[in-house]
């Protein structure tokens, strides 16, 4: 590709645009012949002579575009010589039915169409293959027609499995393979291979393009092939170009798990130990059961709201709509507090798809009695803080999907039982005030639970943004300005009074030579004001500078 | 008479059965529209709990559940605390220049002065937490919570003398008898407490001089909303709450005897009058009844641990400081409470400001600090706003005699500083900008309207369709005069 001047791929990039339209002209002129055999619309064909005027020079150009456009290599090379002679007979084909109609041989001509149509739609099938892979047309079709069309091999699509076969899929063919079967081998695989990267296959993946090994084991940043990916799109080099399907954030973390866990080549899921954010995503994409996605509708807010009247009534807790437009309420229970109890909540799963709040801090509730919070899988913000509740209740929570805030300040929760909330995808504040986790273990959860690549990722984008600022301006120098620095507390620098050394009432200062200084008693105030000499020496404190100037 | 007499003659048969017929008609329309306007009416009256809010609010999904506003009465000087001024030292005993003042009214303090001559601030200022906010040194320790605050530097009013600017920032009109902020929201929103009322008011007792300026119920006063929405104010000496306790000889199962039966005298009543302040009056003997359990409970403080009690600092176990009452505030709202308000009162330094000033500001300081960090490790700041403000800020120019070290300042309408924190604010932020004398504003102003807006909206309301008939007019708390706008700037 490298040694492919430039204007020969300028205009072989333009084959794409070109040759559709020959294409759809062609077609229209086999068309109009066939409608005019009817007699209804016999004159159909009257101008169809001017149509073939512009197929055939459009036929030619599509086809020299083309010619070029192979120079440049990377496609499959056997596909790529079918297209070639099939497409050059198709235009040959065009020009010779625009000269049989030219000669006025008109039953000839028409006859003609009939080789130059099936040339047509053989070339076009092989310019498809090349560009959308092989098996493109035929992916998706009924197994005995895909069977027969293609003699295809199954397409690769993830597998539906259980969390124990997820454990056992190989990390290669089971994981990462889609990904780049998905993203990747459309260009880096067998039809097209460019930089001679071809990703169908571990093997080649190892191996790499033309520029060198595009895994480093162990070091996901330090491989090409995720460099690339997370150049912004905007980039030239960054993968795929511009345009095309990009890969999921899900795909690529992924990819970089299985690379920074040293690209190993026939470890299964389960050895290489999925972080608890792997787990989730592979929990995700393989289709397993999810009890927690049964996200039960609301039901509308006028609906419940003759409910929650009688809620209230019989239990004192608060329950309130959060906005007229939407089905959500939030129910304050804490102010019946420890009146509130299992029983209770137990009562509140008749309106539990419409909680978006729930406020349980202070009240009776248990680890047994929190089983009711599946009949309320829409909840945003849980308080449970000041309960009863110990590492049981937190199972419980887990499968609660859309919660943002969750308090526990005050419970019996412990190290062991953070683990449960790292699959709860949208929390955002985790209060552990007074419980039995240990500071560190409350980092790590927060670690664990931030998108860390995509921190990363943001990171970068602020280097790149702050390069640019810093590009955009001009450095002009008028020295450095010092900052006002810190200093004491305005309390009074002495605690005895320094006229009578008794303790000080703070209300009776005076300001002297920038420090705040206390009297027991307004006379003695008088006296220091007459003349502050005598005193000073026995204030408690050592001068400071001067405030004010 | 003329005009009676033709409406007589208007009320032929024909016209009377048209306009019932219409008005039935109306009313059917109104039961299918909007049910809970009549199923109120239908339900015998319950007293058992805290009252509903209006129907179809919060207009939006809040960010704050609950309010707690500091109140520095007498307004803080916003030179010497928030808005730094670090060129005015050079400035030292020059004139304000009339391009500034340009005509502006004064009081009558300082109207009849000769000179008006610069003071400028003698306390440091320095950058605090990751924004790196200017904090005075009289404020260290609300500086190591500046990240969690918003300070808005550019509110301004137009009131002069305290009086009316409490009675304006508050209620929202100069004139009294509009409803308090803390009452619209009562009645807005309700109440979610069963024992206590949704809006409480504190009035700590403060360091510096003895005279203050005086406090008027009317600032939480209902207004004319329903009485029973105004704020219960607890004493700061002695008992919290007056004669809250039974007398001695009289058991709870006698007042609660004599309760039922007064309940049913006035329930009587109200169905013969339909006056709803009957309602109230029933409700008001209930929470009393109620409080005389919840009130001992809410103030004994024995179970809080020493190291929440040493956040607020060394004051917080004499009951009546600020300290005290801004944990009393947290417990408050635990417990359901709606809006507290705390009235610190005093920071109307017109003379010796370097002595009265840092008094003021140790009272408040660490408790400000305490209260942000207490609510933070409970998971409360998410859910409450906290408001901190005077009603006017003071003048640049001293009032009475300048010195190096000593000063007054006069009230200044212009521009001051309020700070505001928790749920829905953007913390570390300083919205507006004042001239270099802290006396215009130069960019972003905030009427005291907007910051009210600004709260209404926190906690879910359009200030705008909040509102209350009366007197031939659609009453709300930003007033009608003028158009009102939440500051988006900081809003998170």
């Amino acid at each position: 590709m490298s040694n492919t001047p430039d204007t020969v791929l300028f205009f072989g990039h333009l084959h794409p645009l070109l040759v559709h339209l020959p294409i759809g002209l062609v077609v229209v002129v086999a068309f109009l012949e066939l409608v005019a055999r009817s007699t209804r619309f016999r004159n159909a064909n009257a101008n169809v002579g001017f149509i073939l005027a512009l197929t055939v020079p459009a036929a030619a150009a599509a086809a020299i575009c083309g010619l070029l456009l192979s120079e440049a290599g990377g496609y499959q090379d056997k596909l790529l010589q079918w297209h070639k002679w099939s497409g050059l007979a198709t235009a040959l084909s065009c020009a010779v039915a625009g000269i049989l109609y030219r000669l006025d041989l008109k039953k000839l001509y028409r006859m003609w169409l009939f080789p130059t149509m099936t040339l047509l739609v053989i070339a076009g099938h092989f310019g498809g293959s090349l560009t959308h892979g092989s098996d493109y047309f035929v992916r998706y079709a009924p197994g005995p027609l895909r069977r027969l069309l293609a003699g295809g091999s199954k397409p690769v699509v993830a597998p539906q499995t259980n969390r124990v076969e997820v454990a056992a899929l190989p990390a290669f063919s089971g994981i990462v393979q889609p990904v780049l079967q998905q993203n990747c081998v459309s260009c880096h695989g067998p039809e097209k291979s460019k930089g001679g990267l071809r990703l169908d296959s571990l093997e080649a993946v190892v191996k790499g393009g033309k520029s060198g090994p595009v895994i480093v084991a162990g070091k996901s940043t330090e491989s090409d092939l995720i460099k690339r990916i997370r150049l912004p799109l905007t980039d030239d080099d960054h993968m795929p170009p511009n345009g095309k399907p990009q890969p999921a954030n899900d795909d690529l973390a992924l990819l970089q798990w299985w690379i920074d866990s040293g690209a190993p080549t026939n470890a299964n899921v389960g050895q290489l130990k999925p972080t608890p954010k792997i787990a989730q995503i592979l929990a995700a994409k393989f289709g397993l059961p999810k009890p927690e996605e049964k996200s039960i509708d609301p039901k509308p807010l006028n609906e419940v709201l003759a409910q929650t009247a009688n809620l209230m009534d019989d239990q004192n807790v608060a329950i309130t709509p959060l906005s007229p437009k939407e089905p959500w309420l939030q129910c304050n229970a804490s102010v019946a507090g420890t009146n509130f109890g299992d029983k209770e909540l137990s009562k509140l799963a008749a309106i539990g798809p419409n909680l978006r709040w729930l406020d349980l801090g202070g009240t009776a509730i248990t680890d047994a009695g929190l089983a009711q919070l599946s009949s309320m899988p829409n909840l945003t913000r849980l308080h449970l803080e000041r309960t009863r509740i110990s590492d049981g209740a937190l199972s419980k929570i887990a499968p609660l999907r859309q919660l943002e805030y969750l308090n526990l300040y005050g419970t019996e929760i412990t190290d062991a039982g953070l683990d449960e909330l790292q699959a709860i995808p949208k929390l955002k504040q985790l209060y552990l005030w007074q419980t039995k986790v240990t500071p560190a273990a409350g980092k790590a959860f927060a670690e664990a639970h931030t998108d860390q690549d995509q921190l990363q990722r943001w990171q970068e984008e602020i280097q790149q943004l702050t390069a640019k600022i810093r590009d955009a301006h001009i450095a002009v120098d008028l020295g450095t300005m010092t900052p006002p620095v810190a200093s004491t507390n305005a309390t009074p620098v002495n605690a005895q009074c320094p006229v009578s050394g008794k303790p000080i009432d703070p209300t009776k200062t005076v300001f002297y030579e920038g420090k705040l200084i206390a009297f027991c008693c307004d006379d003695c105030k008088a006296e220091f004001q007459k003349d502050p000499k005598p005193y000073l020496a026995k204030l408690d404190s050592k001068p400071s500078e001067a405030v004010s100037k | 008479m003329q005009s009676f007499d033709s409406f007589l003659q208007h009320q032929t048969r024909r016209a009377f059965f048209k306009n019932t017929g219409l008005a039935a008609g109306r009313i059917a329309l109104a039961s299918l529209i909007f049910p809970q306007l009549f199923r109120a009416n239908a339900s015998p009256i319950k007293v058992s709990r805290g009252h509903p809010g209006l129907p179809g609010l919060p207009h939006f999904a809040p960010k704050a559940r609950r309010l707690i506003y500091l109140f520095m009465n007498g307004a803080p000087s916003q030179i010497d605390l928030w808005d730094y001024k670090p060129n005015l030292s050079e400035l030292f005993n020059s004139d304000l220049p009339d391009s500034i003042r340009s005509g502006q009214r004064l009081t009558t303090m300082t109207s009849g002065q000769k000179r008006f001559p610069v003071a400028p601030s003698i306390y440091k200022f320095a950058p605090h937490g990751n924004c790196g906010t200017m904090v005075s040194e009289l404020l260290p320790h609300t500086a190591q919570v500046v990240d969690d605050l918003a300070v808005v530097r550019s509110v301004y009013t137009e009131a002069i003398n305290h009086d009316p600017a409490s009675t304006y920032i508050l209620t929202g009109n100069q004139i009294p008898g509009k409803p308090s902020i803390g009452s619209w929201l009562s009645y807005g929103l309700g109440s979610e407490a069963e024992n206590l009322p949704a809006f409480v008011v504190m009035t700590p007792r403060w360091s510096a001089k003895r005279d203050a300026q005086a406090l008027y119920q009317r600032l939480w006063g209902a207004g004319f909303l329903p009485s029973q929405h105004q704020g219960v104010a607890l004493r700061a000496n002695g008992d919290p709450v007056l004669y809250i306790n039974n007398p001695p000889g009289v058991d709870p199962s006698v007042r609660r005897t004599m309760l039922d039966g007064l309940a049913k005298l006035n329930q009587g009543t109200f169905q013969r009058f339909g006056d709803p302040e009957i309602q109230t009056r029933i409700a008001q003997y209930e929470m009393a009844f109620k409080m005389q359990t919840s009130i001992p409970e809410l103030t004994n403080i024995s179970n809080e641990p020493q190291s929440v009690l040493d956040l607020y600092g060394p004051e917080v176990k004499q009951p009546g400081t600020f300290a005290a009452s801004a944990l009393l505030a947290r417990r408050l709202i635990e417990r359901g409470v709606r809006v507290v308000q705390l009235l610190h009162r005093e920071w109307d330094h017109h003379g010796d400001l370097p002595r009265d000033l840092p008094l003021q500001c140790r009272d408040v300081d660490q408790a400000c600090k305490g209260l942000i960090l207490d609510l933070k490790q409970r998971g409360l700041l998410d859910e409450t706003l906290v408001v901190w403000g005077g009603e006017f800020g003071r003048t640049v120019y001293c009032q009475g005699e300048l010195r190096r070290d000593n000063y007054g300042r006069d009230h200044h309408p212009r521009c001051f500083t309020m700070w505001m924190a928790g749920a829905g604010i953007k913390g570390g932020t300083v919205y507006g900008e004042t001239d270099d004398f802290s006396y215009n504003i130069v960019r972003d102003p905030v009427h005291i309207r907007d910051i009210n807006a600004t709260i209404l909206n926190l906690m879910g309301i359009d200030h705008n369709r909040l509102t209350y008939g009366f007197q031939g007019l659609d009453q709300k708390l930003t007033g009608t005069e003028a158009p009102a706008y939440p500051v988006k700037g900081i809003m998170a």
